[in-house]
Order: C-alpha cells, then structure tokens, then sequence
C-alpha cells in the first residue's frame, strides 16, 4: 500500500528532523561550553591552592621548609567530593613532600614562566593538575621549588552536567516552540489550497468560466493552468454544441423531406407485416424529428441565454402560450386538460422565447410520458417566487433518476419511452434565470413537475 | 625518674597487646552471633572495646545471626597497618573506626574507601561526612580533668589561657601532675594537638612550654591518662576525650569535667569502609545502625554520653549549649584535615613538639 505523501507532513518532519540537528548541534556546543567554564572556576581554585602552598615555603638555615596551610585545602575543599593530591619538589628535583608518584609527565621547568594546567590520569582516576613554580633566591639557597597540585574532576563534571543540563532544557523548549510555531504557520499557509479546492468543489460543473479566487503568489501559476485548462475546455465544449446544433440544422431539411415521404407512402395494398413495418419507420421517423428539434432548441436556448438581454416578462403569460402551443387540438379526448393562470402578475426576469420552450418541453414531456385522464398546469407565486407546475396522473418519474434528468446536456437514452432532452432545455433555462426545476412526488397528489424562477424585484434594476 | 620510667611502661603495653593477637596488633574480642552464625564482621577501631560494646550488643540484637570479630588499635597503628593493606589491595577489616579521623580522610583521598549510601547516611550533618566514605558517628568534645582532691577548686582551670597560667604560678605543685597525650604514639593526640595550634597559635605555644615546663605525664591513650587520674598519680588530664572522661568520671566521681569555655574541639569518631572490605553489605549495615537513631541512643546512653542536639550531661563544668554558643568547634571531616596529615608538616611538628616537651631537660622531681 503505498502512503499517500501529504505537503504538511512533508514540511513538520524536514523542519523536525533540521530542529533535532541544531538541538544535539546546540547541546554539543553547552557541553563543550559549560566544561571550559567549570574547568575554568575550578582551576582557579587549585592554581589559588596551589600558590598558597609556594607562599608558605621558606628557606631556614639552608634548608627548604613548606608549611602545608590548611587554608589551600579548606579552598579545594569548595569542591566537596573531590580528592586532592599534591606534591613539593625542591631545587635538587626530589618530592619534600606530598605523593612521590604524583608525575605530571612534563619538565617541571616548564612551569617557570606560568603555572601549567594539566588533565591527566592519577591512581586511575581523571584529575586537573597544575605546576607553580617559586623562585627560590636566598643567598645560602637557591633555585626553582615546584608545586604540583591535583584534583580530581567530581565537582567539574558535576557543574558542567549541571550547566549542560540546564542549557539544554532551554533548547529543548526552543525546539519545540519552534516546531508549534512551524506547525501553525505551515497549517495557515496552506489554507489557501484548501481554500481553492474547495471553491472547485462548489463550482457548476457546467461553470467553465476562469477561477478568481484571491491566491498567494506561489499559487497563482496552478490557478492559472486550471483557468487555462477551463479556457480550453470551454472552447470545445462550446465547439461542439456548434457542431450539433448545425448537425440538427442540417439534418432537419431532408429529415422534413423524409416525413413527407414516409406520410406519402400508401399502405393500403400491403400485407399486414409490412404495414407494420412502415408504422415503425413512421414512428422511428416522428421520433427523429423530435429529437432533431429538441436539439436545436437546445442550441437555440443556449445561444440566447448568452447573447439575450433579459427583461421583465410575465410568466403567467408565457406559461398560457406555451400551453396553448403544446396542447395539441388532437390530444386525446380521454385526457382531461387544464390551466390555471396566476391572479397577480407573475412578472420575472428573462427570456421568454427560452422560458416558453421549457415550459412547453415539460408539458410536451408529461403528454409523450405521464398523463393518462388529467394533465394540469398552474402557474402561482409563492413569496418572491414565480412556480410554474405541470402535474399529471401518469406514475412520474422515480427519485433516484431526478438527478439523472435535470443534469443538463445529459440526455437520457434516446429510444422508445425515452424523455429526450426536454428536461435537460428546461433544466439550461431554469439555470439561466437564477432558477430550478423540482419534482414533487407522485402521492396525494399528482406528479408534478415544478419550474421555479424568483419573482422580479423593481430594485433589481 | 619518671621520664624513664613512662616510656617503658608504655613500651610494655604496647608489646602486651602485640603479643596476645598475635599476628594481628590490637587486643581482640570476639561476639559470637546471638543465633545460628551466618556472617562475620570484622570491625578494626581505634576505639576502647569497652565503649563499643554496647553499640555491639545492641546491634547484635538487631541482627541476630551476625558475629563480630572487633580489634582495637592505637590510631597511628590502625592507619598503618590500612595504609599498607590498601596498597597491596589486601583485606583489612570490614569496617575501620577511628577517632582519627584526619588519617581516615587521608586514606579515603588515597582511594582506599567504599562508598556507602543510605537513608541513615543521608542524615549525617555535612560536616561530619566526606564522600560518602567517611562519616562522623560521635559528637566528643575534648576535655579537660581533674581529680577533685588533689585540684582545689580555685585552681580549676576554665580555659586553655588559665591552665597555661596555673602551671605557671603552682610549677612546683604540678609538676609531673599533668596527663596528656603522646603525640608519637597516639594519632587523636596529634590531630588535636594541631589543631589546638590552629585554633590560637599563640595560647597553644605559652601551653606546650608551661607543659614542658610541668614535666607533663605523656600516655598513649586516653584511658592510660585516665587510670594515672583515677590513682591520683596525675591531678589534671589535658585534651581528653569527654567521652572516656565521662566514663571514668561516672566510676569515679573524684574526677570532674571540664569544657574549655575559650573554645572546645568537637571530634566526631570516624567510620570508613575499607576497599577490600569481604562483609561490604555487613559492614554498610553496622554503619547505618551507628547511624541511626537508635545507634545514637544507645551511643549518648552508654558509650559516648554527648550528643550532637543533646544538651551537656548535667555534671559536666561547662557552657550548657556548646555549638549554639559558638565555644564548640566541631572538627569537619574534609580535605581540610590532610594538611595535618602531611608526612613533613606531621614529622616537623611532632619533632617540634618532642624537642619542646620530651627533650627538654628537666629537673627530676623526687619521688
């Protein structure tokens, strides 16, 4: 299963993992840091010690004498575990005192300019040594005394862990406040992508017009080749509705020449099969030239609702024409029709050669496919809205293909009881005036097909 | 001739003790185990058995199946003979006590300790705990004494000035009359010597000539300087443990105790456990029992009578709070104390001492 990558996820554990270098860099750095600064307090007591020491030696009656004071070991003492090792060297190189074995490892002479700080290992044990040198200038006695005076390293290491610790802990908080602040302002911009998405998601599909969100600057090239991308598709899109409409156009002529020929045909003297025959071809032929007129209507309505101005029409109006216009004088006598107009003005705003071809697609579509004995059509307001209701008592359209019906340019299949593009005109126009087509269920009442457009407003204008 | 005859005497008690242990040096006392024995002890001290045996007993009561196998030592011995055990990485005791706690610090600086931690250690005020290697278990103030028939008690000295100024004025009366330690032989001697030196350099010179002076009686140890005390032979005994002083006083009450009140060294009697020690865990449960509260009853009952929050014990001539009061001056075990434990610094004062007090020609008093 391969894991889907995620842009923030990305961007936490690179910002983590470049935290967590320059924490342990940091961390390294106050251990490097609190050590000189411990070895430093530290060395200052012994060299303190040790000068103590080199003050208290003395030369009496040509002998070298060293008082140890207490007060050079009460000051190592400071340091409160740690062991302390010493030893006096007089002029002729031999120990006066202290531990014989404590060596240092270099010419003590060395130590004759400045004292000498040394690490070193002493009875197995990691001790800071340091070398003071006296002058010795007595007329009777002369020469370099030396001390060399250690301690181990507790209280260091003590104070450096202590400092590192310290130092680190503040890293650590630094860290991670860096990382919440990284979180946060990688969460803050990457808003906007979601921000996009989401108005992609809400558009009309069938809305190919450019996007205009406001974009950050690193966004803008991405919205661009979806505009692009949308440019292009409208082209195609309107490209092709072109080429159906002149398709329609073009077959609508020898279509009209077809049915003259077709109703020319005279049936009489053949045998019931062939009749039969012909009836189909008759009725294959009627059907073609529906279809062929829907799609130019189609091409019609699509070509107005981009190149006609609007204006206040009356509904009620519209709906009575489109009703006497589709109501054949031939419906069949069975079926009971009927209108009912609207006492107020049902004024809205619009087109109403593309709103008298929805309404008369939808009735033309309950005669074809719903009405047995009653079809009604009902124009009323409601609130700031204008209904335009086709209701007829044939068993209606399930729920589950309403969706399917009112996409636009989605046609159900052509063919014998098929719906044709009635709905997907009336749908297109509906759109274009800011408007819907709804079902109402077959219960109670009827099947009901329902135009919906908003009433016109004077403060529109 | 007194002078000869102490140093044989000491000499002679020293090989008595050489000659009963054996190859060991120090008298040994063995306690067996109150139960079944299933763990030895080996406590090496520079401590009277005497004292210890209390704590003994009643940490055999806590554990019941543990024998104690307890050696006591002169200090200067006892550290001699660790010294050399640590370097040849041989065993020596589980647990060595010393009154000496300068030499015990010299050996935990040598790296010859153990460590030991634990809820009781963790108690040890910080000054009597170094390293978690030595620990003070004791709180003895050193003392002066006197043996009330023979010290009238307008001669009783209160601080070290007035002793100086007694043998002074009364040389004739005191002489010979006067205890104190060997420092030659006895490491407590030494440290307390030192640090009396420490304390007032100058009070410590006009007292080590008036010493000198008075022909002082020197012993190896406390009890040696305690039992001329109790005989009469000596009338006042200088820096004494108050810890042996109590003791003796409480079986003699002709002995009384003094506190200096210019300022009185506090030694706590130090623990330490050796590297090499073969009963660590033994030796760790001895300390804390030392440790411990009920270690501590027991100590200021029955073998060291002072305590550090206790008050004074009632007949004790003294200052009634001793640290409060700023007179006591406990001796803090810590590097501090290797500055006497230095083999030049130790070898010179202790020639300067000897050249002050032992070779000093004197007038031989008749006997």
């Amino acid at each position: 299963m391969r894991r889907e990558t995620s842009l923030f996820s990305r961007l936490v554990l690179r910002v983590a993992l470049v935290l967590c270098g320059g924490a342990a860099l940091l961390a390294t750095a106050a251990w490097y840091y609190a050590r000189a600064a411990a070895d430093d307090a530290y060395d200052r007591l012994l060299l303190g010690a040790a000068i103590q020491i080199t003050a208290n030696m003395t030369v009496d009656a040509g002998n070298l004498a060293v008082t140890l004071p207490s007060s050079a070991f009460e000051l190592l003492g400071l340091a409160e575990r740690d062991r302390i090792f010493y030893r006096v060297v007089g002029p002729d190189g031999k120990t006066l005192t202290g531990y014989d074995d404590l060596d240092p490892g270099i010419n003590l002479s060395s130590a004759r300019p400045a004292p000498i700080f040394l690490s070193a290992n002493y009875r197995d044990v990691p001790v800071r040594m340091v070398i003071v040198s006296r002058a010795l200038s007595d007329p009777s006695f002369s020469g370099w005394a030396y001390v060399v005076m250690a301690q181990t390293t507790e209280a260091r290491r003590a104070l450096a862990g202590e400092l590192t610790t310290r130092a680190m802990i503040l890293v650590g908080i630094m860290s991670i406040l860096a990382l919440a602040g990284t979180v946060l302002a990688i969460r803050y911009s990457l808003l906007p992508v979601g921000r996009l998405a989401s108005t992609l998601n809400a558009r009309d599909p069938q809305d190919l017009t450019p996007v205009e969100v406001d974009m950050p600057r690193e966004l803008k090239p991405f919205v661009g080749s979806i505009n692009h991308f949308m440019g292009r598709l409208e082209e195609r899109v309107s490209l092709l509705q072109r080429f159906i409409a002149d398709a329609a156009h073009q077959i609508r002529t020898p279509l009209t020449a077809l049915t003259a020929q077709v109703d020319m045909l005279d049936d009489d003297d053949l045998d019931a099969d062939r009749k039969r025959r012909l009836g189909r071809v008759r009725e294959r032929v009627k059907q073609l030239a529906r279809l062929t007129n829907q799609l130019l209507n189609h091409a019609m309505v699509i070509h107005r609702s981009d190149s006609v101005r609007f204006k206040p029409v009356d509904l009620g109006d519209i709906a009575r024409k489109a009703f006497r216009a589709t109501v054949p004088v031939t419906v069949d006598p069975d079926v009971v029709v009927s209108f009912e107009g609207c006492a107020a003005p049902a004024i809205v705003l619009g087109d109403a050669v593309s709103l008298r071809e929805a309404i008369a697609n939808i009735i033309d579509n309950a005669l074809q496919h719903g009405a047995v004995q009653r079809l009604a059509v009902r124009v009323e307001r409601s609130g700031r809205r204008v209904l335009v209701e086709v209701a007829d008592d044939g068993p209606g359209i399930p729920q589950s293909e309403w969706p399917a019906v009112t996409a636009r340019f989605v046609s159900s299949k052509v063919g014998e009881g098929s719906m044709g593009l009635g709905f997907a005109i009336a749908a297109e126009v509906a759109a274009a005036h800011r408007g819907t087509i709804r079902f109402r269920e077959k219960a109670e009442h009827d099947f009901a097909v329902i135009l919906d457009i908003p009433l016109y407003q004077e403060s529109e204008r | 001739m007194i002078w000869p005859k102490i140093v044989p005497l000491a000499c002679a008690g020293v090989l008595a003790l050489t000659t009963t242990a054996g190859a060991v040096e120090g008298t040994r006392t063995f306690f067996p185990a109150l139960d079944a024995e299933r763990g030895r002890l080996v406590i090496n001290g520079a401590t009277d058995v005497e004292a210890m045996e209390p704590l003994i007993r009643d940490f055999q009561a806590t554990v019941r199946d543990v024998a104690i196998d307890y050696t006591d030592y002169v200090t200067n011995d006892l550290y001699r003979d660790a010294d050399i055990a640590c370097r040849l990485k041989q065993p020596f005791g589980d647990i060595l006590l010393s009154s000496s706690v300068d030499q015990l610090v010299k050996l935990a600086n040598d790296g010859c300790a153990l460590a030991h931690v634990s809820a009781e250690t963790r108690g040890v005020p910080a000054w009597a705990n170094w390293r978690d290697e030595v620990f003070g278990f004791t709180f003895e103030p050193s003392v002066m004494v006197y043996h009330k028939d023979f010290v009238p008690p307008e001669d009783v000295p209160h601080t070290h000035g007035e002793l100086t100024d007694l043998l002074r004025f009364k040389p004739d009366y005191y002489r010979g009359r006067i205890g104190t330690y060997d420092l030659r032989q006895s490491g407590i001697g030494y440290l307390l010597a030192f640090l009396d030196a420490q304390q007032a350099s100058t009070t410590y010179g006009r007292l080590l000539e008036s010493l000198s002076r008075a022909n002082a009686v020197l012993r190896c140890c406390n009890n040696a300087v305690l039992s001329e005390l109790d005989s009469g032979n000596v009338f006042i005994g200088y820096n004494i443990l108050g810890s042996y002083a109590y003791a003796a006083s409480r079986r003699n009450d002709k002995l009384r105790i003094v506190l200096p009140r210019d300022y009185t060294l506090i030694l706590s009697r130090g623990a330490l456990i050796p590297v090499g020690a073969k009963r660590q865990d033994l030796a760790g449960r001895f300390l804390d029992y030392l440790l411990s509260v009920r270690g501590q009853k027991v100590a200021r009952q029955k073998a060291f009578f002072f305590s550090h929050d206790g008050a004074v014990p009632a007949d004790v001539d003294g200052p009634a709070k001793l640290v409060e009061s700023g007179i006591g001056r406990p001796i803090r075990i810590g590097p501090a104390l290797l500055a006497a434990q230095d083999r030049l610094q130790r070898s010179r004062f202790i020639d300067d001492w000897t050249n002050l007090i032992v070779n000093t020609p004197v007038r031989l008093r008749p006997n």
